[in-house]
């Protein structure tokens, strides 16, 4: 294999990997953005995404139909939790937040140990996308390439929806300054709902992408949590392009660490994270230090 | 009005009397889930330290505990030192580790503080996973001793003598919180929670007294898995896994922050919920989780303020009775 030839399918590969990162990440920036939540069950949903995903592969025989209901559903999950319940608590604290989403996330693993049991389940890529492509002369699996152009996709239409739409203007407008934003006589409490489920459903989408590649299994959510966590401190809480950049960042440390230094591969991740955050406290493109 | 105010110590030692009789009457299962209770508990009482009188919320003290747990374990079996200087040069060492994460950690405030913690214990474990030679890598530390002494001493080894080293440990570091909280340090960090920016004007560096904080806190967390690695006879990667880290910080929330014994009682209630879930059903994390939820719906002052508000309402009764 030549370097060049290398070098493009690590970078290809790196990239599909910002793309499942990046679909954790930005959901959960969004939800911290706005409403000021560290969402604890953020892997839980990215594992109950893939899982619903599995289960919806099996049961329709069509990988398009679950990677379009599954966010669907877990995003509808996220809204009701947080009409039921985070609701009750935006005049409390912090603590409060972090706790009931602890909640969330014990109850929503051991459900989903209940229906699917605790055993890694297979999903297959669609036909159309299980076999190889050639980047020069090198074989590489068409599913990943396919990760990173839905990515730039999901990416560009999450960014026109914030720039562009009146429901962007709201999201962004809440995140800076909420109290203005209901003085002006919108309803905050339903962008909040909103924004956590299309956080939550951003996850689940995540999920049922990944599960062709790593399976869906019990395992996922806390990795997936802790990742997240890591893109979205790098980029900064609350940032979009923060989240995506943070992705990037994290995928090409992980692919390219893993090749060259595998002993080192994850402390060098959470020393790039220390790093960021002694030099910006807020992150990357973060506002407040 | 003397009464009211002697009652609660004669509670508390009536607490002490039962906890040091507890070996009497109680079987040898309870008396290993009680010893874990008053390692844990001694855990989520150093976070406090932190959460609750500093407002120095971590979100990566399980590096605390797991450095404490590595460190005892490694020295127990590199070495011939007896159990209690293991324990105490462990914490003595975790304490001493926490000078540097503190000067890192207190750079930031707020949620970036939190998340400068995490981003260490997490980087710890990473080290713990791959530094094989020291730490065992994914296997951990197995087999750990409890070595006698000093002076061929075998009393602290045995189960019962463990389980009064663990008591003593934990009543001697509430005590000795309790002294530094009420002390004009502790007055320092309480102006540090209220109101940093005021309490800095008034002269305080209050930085520095933020990273003795995050030392004390951390010293005593890793006095806490420097326990758990001997009474365990493993430490493994799990000790520092962010998920321990989530566990304290809410164990002492649904203690209730600020009153160090609340974190204590936040413990057990978490370990003996735990212990008496899984008994009864498989799927124990399922209620599990919905028990905090309603905690934190209906109980926000956590299990201590509860017990308080009760027992205040209780005598108040009883004067308006008598």
């Amino acid at each position: 294999m030549s370097t060049l030839a290398f070098l493009l399918t690590q970078g290809v590969n790196a990239l599909s990997q910002a793309a499942l990162l990046f679909f954790l990440g930005v959901g959960l920036t969004l939800i911290f953005g706005i409403m000021r939540i560290v969402n604890f069950a953020h892997g839980t949903l990215y594992m109950l995404g893939a899982f619903i995903g599995y289960s919806l592969v099996r049961s329709t025989g069509s990988f398009w139909v679950a990677l379009a209901l599954a966010p669907l559903a877990v995003g509808a999950i996220g809204t009701g939790f947080e009409l039921s319940i985070l609701r009750r608590l935006y005049k409390r604290d912090a603590h409060a937040f972090l706790m009931v989403t602890f909640g969330l996330a014990l109850v929503t693993g051991e459900v989903v140990r209940l229906i699917w049991g605790s055993d890694a389940l297979q999903v297959p890529p669609p036909a159309l996308l299980s076999g190889v492509v050639f980047l020069l002369d090198e074989p590489f699996p068409t599913y990943r390439l396919f990760l990173v152009g839905f990515g730039i996709v999901v990416a560009l239409g999450i960014w026109q929806l914030l720039e562009r739409t009146r429901a962007g203007l709201l999201i962004r407008a809440t995140s800076q300054n909420a109290e203005m934003v209901r003085a002006l006589g919108i309803d905050v409490n339903l962008v909040r709902s909103g924004v956590f489920g299309i956080g939550c459903g951003l996850a689940a989408l995540g999920g049922v992408l990944a599960a062709p590649l790593v399976t869906a299994s019990n395992g996922m959510a806390a990795t997936a949590v802790i990742d997240a966590f890591v893109i979205v401190i790098i980029g900064g809480m609350g940032s979009f392009l923060g989240s995506l950049i943070g992705a990037l960042l994290v995928a090409f440390v992980q692919v390219f660490g893993n090749y060259y230094l595998p002993d080192f591969a994850l402390a060098f991740m959470y020393l790039v994270m220390l790093l960021v955050l002694v030099v910006r406290p807020g992150g990357l493109l973060g506002k407040e230090a | 009005m003397r009464q009211t105010s002697l009652l609660p110590a004669l509670g508390g030692l009536a607490v002490i009397g039962l906890l040091i009789a507890a070996p009497l009457g109680l079987p040898a299962f309870a008396m290993t889930l009680l010893t874990e209770l008053l390692i844990l508990g001694l855990f989520a009482m150093s976070l406090d330290l932190m959460v609750g009188y500093t407002n120095l919320v971590s979100f990566g003290h399980a590096a605390a505990y797991g450095l404490g747990a590595y460190a005892s374990g490694y020295l127990a079996l590199n070495s011939s030192l007896p159990l209690p200087l293991v324990v105490l040069l462990a914490g003595l060492l975790t304490g001493f580790v926490a000078i540097g994460v503190g000067w890192v950690c207190t750079l930031a405030t707020g949620v970036s503080f939190s998340m400068l913690t995490l981003a260490f214990a997490q980087l710890m474990y990473a080290i713990a996973f791959k530094w094989t030679a020291v730490t065992g890598g994914s296997d951990g530390l197995a087999g750990i001793p409890r070595r006698p002494g000093p002076f061929g001493m075998t009393v602290l080894t045995t189960k019962t003598g463990f389980y009064y080293f663990a008591l003593a440990s934990l009543l001697g570091a509430y005590f000795a919180c309790r002294q530094l909280v009420s002390s004009p340090f502790g007055a320092v960090l309480r102006g540090i929670r209220e109101n940093e920016p005021k309490t800095s004007v008034l002269g305080y560096n209050t930085r520095l007294y933020k990273i003795a904080a995050v030392a004390i806190a951390y010293g005593l967390g890793g006095l806490a898995g420097a326990l758990y690695a001997p009474f365990a006879g493993f430490a493994n990667t799990e000790l520092l896994f962010w998920l321990l880290s989530g566990q304290v910080l809410i164990m002492v929330i649904v203690g209730g922050q600020g009153t160090l014994i609340g974190p204590i009682l936040g413990a057990a209630f978490f370990m003996l919920l735990e212990h008496q879930l899984s008994s009864y059903t498989e799927a124990w994390a399922l209620f599990f989780g919905l028990i905090f939820i309603a905690f934190v719906l209906f109980a926000p002052e956590g299990i201590w303020g509860l017990a308080r508000r009760a027992f205040s309402r209780a005598s108040l009764t009883e004067t308006r009775h008598g």
